[in-house]
């Protein structure tokens, strides 16, 4: 229930700071005006520039115009229908996004380490309230001492609060969204505090880059006021042995009690919970529409550590019901957006929203896009476990074409598992640098086929079937019998302009080699739940291909080792790939030690970029605001991207 | 009159059963796993296994309708686990924002669309009927995103005198102390409904100037402007009565277009999201909102019958 509405703004929202070129007109001198405008249209006259004009896209940051000041109000532009709605950091799936995680959380509560900067995939120490991580016992010790950090409420941030989070984590694993069953914290064997050092004891040893990337990436410490039961309740101190949290039990209802205030985002702005915060930001107004606005937390001390305090005045997070909304505002100036977004779709309109005042940029997360073939359909299951296929059909994929043609040049193709359009030491030089293997080619396409053992259709319209099965290198494969027919069901998201023009496009190559695709839409989240683990005979396991649109961000498993994605049996291995060499690769590259662990990293990368797991299509610009172009204001300094959407509006100011 | 109203009230719940339980049915039918939907791909079979339970998703269809049913019944309408909010905190949330917006919107579809529809009717096949007629054939066919969209370039963008969105606050009253914020969102949704309005009032206008009850005021010697007042007016409004009743249900709905366009988060764009995000809970909540309204809008239709026109009688 919400009990609180708040009818005032301490600030006005750009509807009332409206900035007005006249004076108030009258409705009669508007609706005159709008015939005359409307006459005016008419004749094709127009004082808006052109489309046409080609407009500058920046990949790097540019240097604002005018001198810095300081205060002030920067807005941003939240994604469309997408706002944040739950604050307490140990989110379950439902609310395991990158709106509550990157665009809330984390500028009140801070993660143990920070990810991201400078649009870099690595760890930023001097964001980090841990430093780095010390190792012993063979890589089965690990040992994090954290900065002396203060919790708004006086309290020293401690190893004590990183244990807090570990205890609730564990005792509510299920509840957790990035929980994977004997990953963090099953494979913790003990864990202990003492100061301002939390240790870990593991039970195997693992590669201590995997386990920093992917494991103590999710912990954020979190304060002990919180280590309650109930409201009014005494918090505990730090060396008490009775505290709530040291038992299953006792966790369970600590974090019922936080889930359940976290479930009431009315009290968000006003709660004497939420407000005991260690980040740069605390929440000033929280909005059922999703506006989240924040003032700097007067408390905060991380420029003792290296992290900038805020000096603006105010960031406000802004939601928008549609792409069209959002851009209409953003076409009206920096006056009332400061920070928004062109949507692929509407680029050709880049020119006349930057002559407001605007810089554009293309920037990406540390993402890779794909669809996915479901290797368990109980029909054409054994054609999609071919490796052969998987590399037949990628061919018919025009990646580079699609992003010229349908995404106006804000996409950039997937080539492999790795990402490598943002700089990180993970990505295999030798994999980037040359050229991707299965690049658009019907003809590649048609060959790979006819030397597996099927009659190619080349008339658009009947389907290439197998002529010739068996398993011989020259024959179509394992359980496809004779006349198996390549006709299949790609399913994709309704609605997005672009995506729809790529089906279509593939469903014309393919046909070209006799592989028809039947096409479906419809909605994300129905689309996102059929491509869903199942086994042959289930009733679920009749979807054959499914598109959402995106891929896989990598975050918070910031290290690309794929043990989520393609091992066998894997939470999110949606299309039941399953190939042994794969597994070991994956398996190598969480538990090898430093020394070895890039190279087996690069190997499982070539390896994959071979096997193809799942069909690669080009990833889409978008970062820290949806897909497209982001356009930042002139007016605004300090502004850096993230690679995986994390904001810094502490780092932000305006200038005159 | 009063046991109209019963019965209808009566008939009203059956409706309202029908509706949710062929809402709550063919809802399900579409692919895929709710769990699955609302928790994403990086959800364990553990947390998807307690998702699933947690939401009764794991019964039969009927037994979770019935749980529905029952939760009804106890004033629980159900838990948006989409927005992190009660259904009943969604309604009560925004259901205010669009009265505001699309109930004015009506009221001035109607204050303008009555005169210039007896005006077409008096002078018909005039300048003024050809001029109005023309207007509201323009604006009857123009769809409502093309037609705020012009707005929004003509006076947001073009001009700067209003702005782009509506406003932002989450109340009533927050909402009126920007009142240029609904200048746009508001001459859409009116203009638009005043062509059809204006429509059925001239015609039936017509209809009524030809009747023995003008020709012989008229021939009383009553002045014209008590003739149309008096006369005309009364009884030209029974089919515009039934027009504005039946409009009641748009008050939830049809501002799904301009909501996206304005930037007003309503009722509207809650069950187009919810439809398309597999929200039961807020689909079924608003399902029965708009079903009550359009039962409640028939029965206003109904009781405006028979105040304007007393030959109207219920038994």
């Amino acid at each position: 229930m919400r009990a609180i509405r708040r009818e005032r703004r301490t600030h006005p929202h750009p509807s009332s700071r409206w900035r007005r070129s006249g004076g108030q007109g009258t409705m009669a001198f508007t609706v005159i005006l709008a015939a005359l405008a409307l006459v005016a249209a008419s004749c094709g006259k127009s004082t808006s520039p052109t489309a046409s004009s080609s407009p500058t896209i920046f990949s790097t940051v540019q240097p604002p115009s005018g001198s810095q000041t300081t205060g002030g109000t920067v807005t941003w532009a939240e994604g469309p229908s997408a706002t944040p709605n739950y604050i307490f950091p140990i989110a379950s799936s439902s609310y395991f996004s990158v709106t509550n995680l990157s665009q809330l959380q984390a500028l009140l509560y801070r993660p143990l380490y920070w990810f991201g900067n400078n649009y870099t995939a690595s760890v930023d120490y001097d964001y980090s309230i841990g430093q780095a991580p010390v190792w012993s016992n063979d890589n089965k010790t690990v040992a994090i001492t954290l900065n002396a950090y203060k919790w708004s409420n006086g309290e020293t941030v401690t190893g004590r609060d990183v244990l807090f989070f570990y205890n609730l984590l564990k005792a509510n694993t299920s509840s957790y969204g990035a929980y994977v069953p004997g990953y963090f914290p099953d494979n913790v064997a003990s864990a202990s505090a003492s100061g301002q050092t939390v240790t870990f004891t593991l039970k195997q040893a693992y590669n201590p880059t995997w386990f920093l990337y992917n494991q103590l990436s999710e912990i954020t410490p979190l304060p002990l006021a919180w280590d309650v039961t109930g409201a009014g309740q005494a918090a505990p101190t730090g060396n008490a042995t009775n505290a709530p949290d040291t038992t299953p039990a006792g966790a369970k209802n600590v974090f019922t009690y936080l889930d359940g205030l976290s479930k009431n985002t009315a009290t968000y702005a006003n709660s004497p919970v939420w407000s005991i915060v260690d980040g740069p930001w605390t929440l000033s107004n929280f909005t059922n529409t999703g506006e989240a606005d924040f003032v700097p937390n007067p408390n905060y001390s991380g420029p003792q550590f290296g992290a900038p305090k805020a000096t603006l005045a105010k960031f406000e997070e802004l939601p928008y019901t549609s792409e069209p909304a959002e851009m209409n505002v953003a076409k009206t100036g920096p006056n009332n957006l400061t920070i928004g977004w062109i949507p692929s779709a509407q680029v050709p309109q880049t020119a006349s929203v930057l002559a407001k005042g605007y810089n554009a940029y293309k920037f990406f997360t540390y993402s890779i896009n794909y669809f996915e073939l479901n290797m368990h359909n109980p029909k054409l299951g054994p054609v999609f476990r071919q490796t052969y296929f998987r590399q037949a059909f990628q061919e018919l994929v025009n990646q580079p074409g699609w992003d010229t043609a349908f995404q106006h040049g804000t996409a950039v193709p997937t080539y492999g598992v790795v990402p490598t359009v943002i700089p990180n030491p993970f990505a295999d030089t030798t994999e980037t640098a040359r050229p991707f293997p299965f690049p658009f080619s019907v003809s590649k396409a048609s060959q790979t086929l006819s030397s597996h053992g099927w009659k190619v259709s080349t008339d658009g319209r009947t389907p290439t079937t197998c002529q010739s099965p068996g398993t011989g290198p020259t024959q179509c494969g394992a359980s496809i019998p004779a006349g198996t027919a390549l006709e299949f069901n790609l399913d994709y998201q309704a609605g997005p302009v672009s995506l729809d023009q790529e089906m279509k496009d593939l469903k014309s190559e393919a046909a070209k080699v006799g592989v028809i695709l039947d096409l479906t839409t419809h909605p994300f989240d129905n689309v996102i739940s059929t491509a869903t683990q199942c086994t042959a005979g289930d009733a679920k396991c009749n979807w054959t291909a499914e598109n959402w649109g995106g891929g896989w961000v990598y975050s918070p498993d910031f290290y690309p080792s794929g043990e989520e994605l393609f091992a066998t049996g894997a939470v999110s291995n949606q299309n039941n790939y399953s190939d042994p060499t794969a597994d070991a690769l994956i398996q190598a590259t969480t538990t090898a030690p430093t020394s070895t662990a890039q190279t087996l990293l690069n190997e499982y990368q070539d390896y994959m970029q071979q096997q193809l797991p799942v069909v690669f299509q080009p990833n889409v610009a978008g970062n820290p605001v949806p897909g497209g172009l982001t356009i930042v204001s002139k007016k605004l300094g300090g502004f850096s991207v993230n690679a995986f959407s994390y904001i810094t509006p502490e780092t932000y100011y305006l200038t005159q | 009159l009063v046991g109209f109203v019963i019965r209808r009230l009566g008939q009203a719940i059956i409706v309202l059963l029908g509706l949710t339980f062929l809402t709550f049915f063919l809802e399900h039918l579409l692919p895929g796993s709710v769990a699955r939907a609302i928790l994403g791909v990086r959800a364990s079979p553990a947390a998807l296994a307690a998702f699933t339970h947690a939401n009764y998703l794991d019964r039969s269809l009927l037994l979770q309708y019935g749980h529905y049913l029952s939760q009804l019944l106890h004033g629980n309408l159900g838990f948006s686990y989409r927005l992190n909010r009660s259904v009943w905190a969604v309604l009560r949330d925004e259901l205010p924002r669009d009265l505001v917006l699309v109930g004015s919107s009506l009221v001035l579809a109607v204050v303008i669309a009555v005169p210039v529809g007896v005006a077409q009717a008096v002078r018909r096949n005039g300048l003024v009927d050809y001029t109005a007629t023309g207007v509201s054939f323009l604006l009857y066919s123009m769809p409502s995103f093309a037609f705020g969209l012009i707005l929004i370039q003509i006076f947001s963008i073009q001009f700067r005198l209003l702005p782009p969105e509506a406003p932002q606050q989450p109340s009533v009253n927050g909402m009126l102390l920007h009142p240029s914020g609904l200048a746009l969102p508001v001459i859409t949704l009116t203009l638009i409904s005043y062509a059809l309005f204006s429509r059925y009032m001239r015609s039936s206008a017509i209809d009524a100037l030809a009747q023995d009850y003008i020709r012989t005021a008229r021939a009383k010697g009553l002045p014209e402007r008590l003739v149309l007042w008096r006369h005309l007016l009364r009884n030209s409004l029974v089919p515009v009565a039934t027009l504005v009743g039946l409009s009641l249900p748009a008050v939830f709905t049809a501002g799904l277009i301009v909501e996206q366009l304005f930037n007003f988060p309503g009722v509207g764009l809650q069950y187009f999201l919810a439809a398309e995000q597999t929200d039961y809970p807020v689909m079924l909540g608003i399902t029965l909102l708009v079903g009550l309204a359009t039962v409640l809008g028939n029965l206003l239709a109904d009781v405006a019958y028979a105040v304007l026109d007393p030959r109207v009688r219920y038994s």
